[in-house]
């Protein structure tokens, strides 16, 4: 069931946000219409979020909103705290970043659509039951009212959120990272679902990192810095001629626009497996999986998540045991010359010491010098005042830049990078690339890189090897 | 559920050999004829204890292995025959009969009692953190915990009893000699079961899934009933298994200071009077109560929350 | 709620000298002073029986007044003192340090010393630990032995299940896996990477069984089945005075309130959810 649309557009102007008595957010201006949805872009940290969250008027207690939010006349940030209460669902509505933790896992997706029927629009049991039905059946879950949310895969509870928000019957959608979590497919089924939205006449404002979502939804489109909106407008035009220089950054740090990489011929190689096969339980992850690192070349694993792209890297490094398969190291190299970089990584380092005691204690066991690492520091932009912190202090982009240091002071002739990249926004993403390139072009080190991001591995791997789901 | 209820049952077999083992090794460390005790356990202290003590060594095979002996004694007590009470002669069974009735009424107040009060504190104490009911639940709950049962039974007495005359310090019969003893427990109990509420709605408040429902629209109490309510009850009611340790313990403790003449009040009398039967077969009741009571703890998670269990 | 720009917000860091951990600081240190110090400088046999000062009142002559013997109780409640924390900490100690490191050498070995282990505690905690300390207290009962024994006997678990639980936890992270690849050894992840993070959880549990230590031994020994008269024990003490609570109310409450202020400060200097 979908409730008319009554309203015709949204403008903000002038939004500051204060913590205190400190400004996190200023300056952020746009307008919002029927047909022209606005997706804003930034790394984590931009204050995007922040500006969804005043807009709705759900910013978290100590947080304080300023400026004109208008949905058509009616002054968003004017009026007392049960005014904004009171158009939660009915006028605005958020779709939450990953829904399959904004479900309540406790009660069945009939109960949680329903409830908006019954405690919102005051429907009887019989009725709000009824048009409960008639929501899910239009995002296509009529079959599965009775399930919980963990029986759901990720798009169907993405789908179940935005049931909700139709029951509710709001004109103005905010996705909130609608697609934070999701691989390739399921992201481009999101996208869909949103451009539906737009044409049944809903107004959208999008918050995402993902300049490829932002494409896809057309509109306009922000890019927000350090809490600051840098740039605004159409879609087409600030892809393709953004003006600001961190705009021109980032819309340039996507894979597809990265410069084409020609690597020298590779040479011997260092680690290469027979005949690889592995299984969890039933499921079979590969059977008779074939692989070689030479040097100074970049192969890619690609592959949905859950498809054991990293649990092959962990053979080779020795980590895991394959069920089956012979993996092969050239000779006489130490094992301390294989390494890995991961994922998360505040992760990789012991959240209770400082760098400073990582990097000692790990010069002292291998007999290396200060100068060495403070030489990397310098290469890599990393300042000395770093290393002082906690890993938890430290930036996701530093700390994998740290890692990649580490890895590199003893010499590596083999690199495993395990989604290194995927936590790090666009730009961080290919200046830690950049690095790891260098590290190839001039050490003639091996690099093995799992990856979710299909454009990425196209643009830099020597060769690709896809596993199935 | 099968496999809780078997993991249940299999705990019930592990108290029944700990507390069979520990007091047939008891009995024959103890010093003097472990026939004559044992004679004295089954028959009470009137028989003609040497004969009857020649008939068991006889009989037992006391000369037998230990191990023999250990197997033949752990076969009765699954078969629940406990032997007779040393002091009074009479079939510990019978007398177990008798007492379970006050250990059930006191253990069941002290429990319904302490529900009422820790959980509802904890769900306004998680609602407003760092609010008046949150502080001072806390200062309340950690002098509470600070107090050993019997040191609050102890200043409850002195105050209600004593000073204000409203309950009697000691006794049992009527229901106004449970109110004390009841709520010396309940007061432990709920000083931890309304922290272990109160953060687990301060966890549930912190989950996306609290800040969606309610951006979805609907009204607080709405919110907190449909949502926060059942979610938060799940490590509540599963902490009610590690609660029902304190609850056993605080009852052989509170039984004994208010002259509740339950199974905790026949231990102790027992362990003093070295009734080796009869303490055997205290404990075992005292143990089998805590398992039934975690058995129902388990049964009432799995049925509050329906996610998958982990192995 | 979670928002993706977090690290927007300015946040405040907490020290880890709270009010609340100070107080309780200090007041274990005193009442361990008035344990330590408390017998030596009050040299009066605690066990000396003085009928003229029967229940005496606190004042001049009896600091916190006489008991029915005409005992001072200042020297009764130090030696008390002494006496609930010296056998707590023994206790402990002995609970402790078995208990961790088998649950380090579990979590590190794995296969069938942690089964071996998991089934020990599994037997023992089918029981609540009272329940065995009483069973093991009809052999000798108002003895140390068995009391220390059985207290062991069931703490020692608690600090193998929370260091087995937590190392195997760190020993899992993905940090362990790249200190191994960067070349260190057992030693140092052992020494440098688990325990300072199982640290604090173990100093919170050390207070947590020294709190259940001395309620224990003070009750086991209020009903009659632990240390008793004239042994000066806090729990012994209450009882034994308990028929004159009309007479000498404060006298009944004195050792409680010792009991009650060394739990106290137990709690306040470890517990992490105070301000």
């Amino acid at each position: 069931m979908n409730a008319p649309v009554r309203f015709q557009s949204l403008t903000v102007s002038g939004l500051e946000i204060r913590a205190g008595n400190t400004t996190i957010v200023r300056d952020v201006a746009f307008t919002l219409s029927h047909g022209r949805p606005v997706t804003l872009l930034g790394a984590s940290g931009s204050g995007k979020s922040l500006v969804a969250h005043a807009i709705m008027g759900s910013l978290p207690s100590g947080l304080s909103a300023r400026g004109i939010v208008k949905l058509d006349d009616d002054d968003l940030l004017a009026g007392s705290p049960t005014q904004t209460r009171a158009r939660w669902g009915r006028t605005i509505a958020i779709l939450p970043q990953e829904p399959w933790l904004a479900l309540d896992p406790t009660m069945r997706i009939e109960g949680q659509v329903g409830e908006i029927h019954r405690y919102l629009h005051g429907l009887g049991p019989a009725e709000a039951g009824k048009s409960m039905r008639d929501d899910l059946a239009e995002v296509g879950l009529g079959d599965r009212t009775k399930a919980y949310p963990h029986e759901l895969s990720g798009g169907m509870c993405q789908r179940v959120a935005i049931a909700a928000t139709h029951a509710a019957g709001a004109s103005l959608l905010i996705a909130d990272e609608p697609t934070k979590g999701l691989d390739a497919a399921l992201r481009d089924g999101v996208v869909d679902r949103l451009r539906e939205e737009v044409d049944q006449g809903r107004l959208l404002l999008t918050i995402t990192h993902d300049i490829e979502v932002a494409a896809a939804l057309g509109g306009m489109i922000g890019v927000m810095l350090d809490g600051s909106l840098v740039e605004f407008g159409p879609a087409d035009e600030v892809l393709d001629n953004p003006q600001h220089e961190y705009a021109r950054a980032l819309i340039a740090a996507n894979p597809t626009r990265w410069p084409a990489l020609a690597l020298p011929t590779a040479g011997e190689p260092i680690v290469s497996a027979t005949g690889l096969s592995k299984r969890f339980g039933e499921r079979v992850l590969f059977d008779g999986f074939d692989i070689a690192v030479r040097r100074g070349e970049i192969v890619a694993i690609v592959g949905p998540s859950g498809c054991g792209k990293t649990t092959i890297g962990n053979i080779l490094l020795g980590l895991v045991r394959p069920d089956s398969g012979e993996v092969q190291r050239s000779p006489g190299i130490a094992a301390t010359r294989f390494q890995k970089l991961y994922q998360d990584p505040p992760a990789a380092f012991a959240p209770h010491q400082t760098l400073r005691q990582s990097f000692g204690d790990l010069l002292r066991l291998h007999c290396l010098a200060w100068a060495q690492a403070e030489a990397s520091m310098r290469r890599f932009g990393l300042g000395q005042e770093l290393l002082d912190r906690r890993p938890g202090e430290v930036s996701g982009g530093e700390l994998q830049r740290f890692a990649i240091l580490r890895a590199l002071l003893l010499d590596p002739v083999f690199l495993f990078a395990d989604e290194a990249t995927s936590r790090l926004d666009p730009v961080t993403q290919k200046e830690v690339f950049a690095i790891l390139i260098e590290a190839v072009r001039e050490r003639g080190l091996g690099l093995l890189m799992v990856t979710h991001e299909a454009a990425l591995a196209e643009k830099i791997a020597s060769r690709i090897l896809k596993l199935p789901a | 559920m099968k496999r809780l209820v078997l993991a249940r049952l299999l705990q019930a077999g592990l108290v029944l050999l700990v507390v069979g083992i520990l007091c047939f090794v008891l009995v024959r460390a103890l010093p003097g004829d472990p026939a004559m005790r044992i004679a004295a356990g089954r028959y009470g202290p009137d028989a003609n204890i040497t004969e009857a003590a020649e008939a068991v060594r006889r009989e037992l095979g006391l000369d037998r292995p230990l191990l023999v002996q250990l197997g033949a004694s752990l076969g009765q007590l699954a078969r629940l025959d406990l032997g007779h009470s040393v002091v009074t002669g009479l079939p510990i069974t019978k007398e177990l009969r008798i007492q379970l009735g006050a250990t059930l009424w006191l253990s069941g107040s002290a429990l319904m009692l302490s529900l009422l009060l820790g959980p509802p504190i904890g769900l306004l104490a998680g609602l407003r953190r760092g609010g008046w009911v949150d502080n001072a639940s806390l200062g309340g709950a950690i002098v509470l915990r600070s107090l050993p049962p019997f040191v609050l039974g102890l200043v409850l007495i002195l105050v209600f009893a004593m000073l204000l005359g409203l309950f009697p310090p000691a006794g049992y019969g009527a229901w106004r000699d449970l109110a004390l003893p009841a709520f010396t427990l309940a007061l432990g109990l709920a000083a931890v079961s309304s922290r272990v509420a109160r953060d687990a709605v301060a966890a549930v408040v912190r989950t996306p899934y609290f800040a969606f429902a309610r951006l979805k629209g609907l009204p607080e109490p709405v919110v907190v009933r449909r949502h926060v309510l059942r979610n938060a009850a799940i490590p509540v009611v599963s902490y009610l298994a590690l609660q029902a340790i304190y609850l056993i313990e605080g009852v052989v403790v509170v039984e004994t200071l208010f002259g509740i003449p339950g199974i905790g009040h026949a231990l102790v009398h027992a362990v003093i009077a070295r009734d080796m039967p009869m303490v055997q077969g205290t404990a075992l009741a005292m143990g089998l109560l805590f398992v039934v009571i975690a058995m129902a703890v388990d049964l009432a998670c799995h049925w509050l929350d329906p996610r998958p269990k982990r192995a | 709620m979670s928002i993706a720009d977090a690290t927007l917000i300015p946040t405040t860091k907490r020290a880890w000298l709270t009010p609340a951990r100070t107080t309780g600081l200090v007041l274990l240190g005193l009442l361990a002073l008035f344990a330590l110090l408390g017998p030596l400088l009050v040299s009066v046999d605690p066990t000396e029986q003085d009928f003229a000062a029967s229940l005496a009142s606190p004042g001049s002559d009896y600091w916190l007044g006489a008991d029915h013997y005409g005992r001072s109780m200042l020297a009764r409640l130090s030696h008390g003192a002494r006496l609930s924390f010296g056998m707590a900490l023994l206790t402990v100690a002995t609970a402790a340090v078995p208990g961790i490191l088998l649950g380090l050498l579990s979590a590190w070995r794995g296969g069938w010393l942690e089964r071996l282990l998991e089934l020990v505690s599994t037997v023992l905690l089918a029981l609540p630990g009272l329940l065995l300390v009483l069973i093991l207290l009809a052999f000798a009962p108002g003895t140390f032995g068995p009391l220390y024994l059985g207290l062991a006997l069931t703490l020692w678990i608690e600090f193998y299940r929370v260091t087995r639980v937590t190392a195997a936890g760190v020993l899992k992270q993905t940090h362990v896996e790249a200190a191994r690849l960067l070349g260190f050894g057992t030693g140092y992840i052992l020494r440098s990477l688990v325990l300072p993070e199982i640290r604090p959880i173990l100093i919170t549990l050390a207070a947590f069984a020294m709190s259940t230590a001395i309620i224990a031994i003070s009750t086991l020994s209020a009903i009659s089945v632990g240390l008793r008269p004239p042994t000066p024990e806090l729990g012994a003490m209450i009882v034994e005075l308990l028929p004159y609570y009309a007479e000498a109310p404060l006298h009944v409450l004195m050792p409680g309130i010792l009991i009650f202020l060394l739990v106290l400060g137990l709690q306040l200097a470890t517990r992490s959810d105070l301000g």
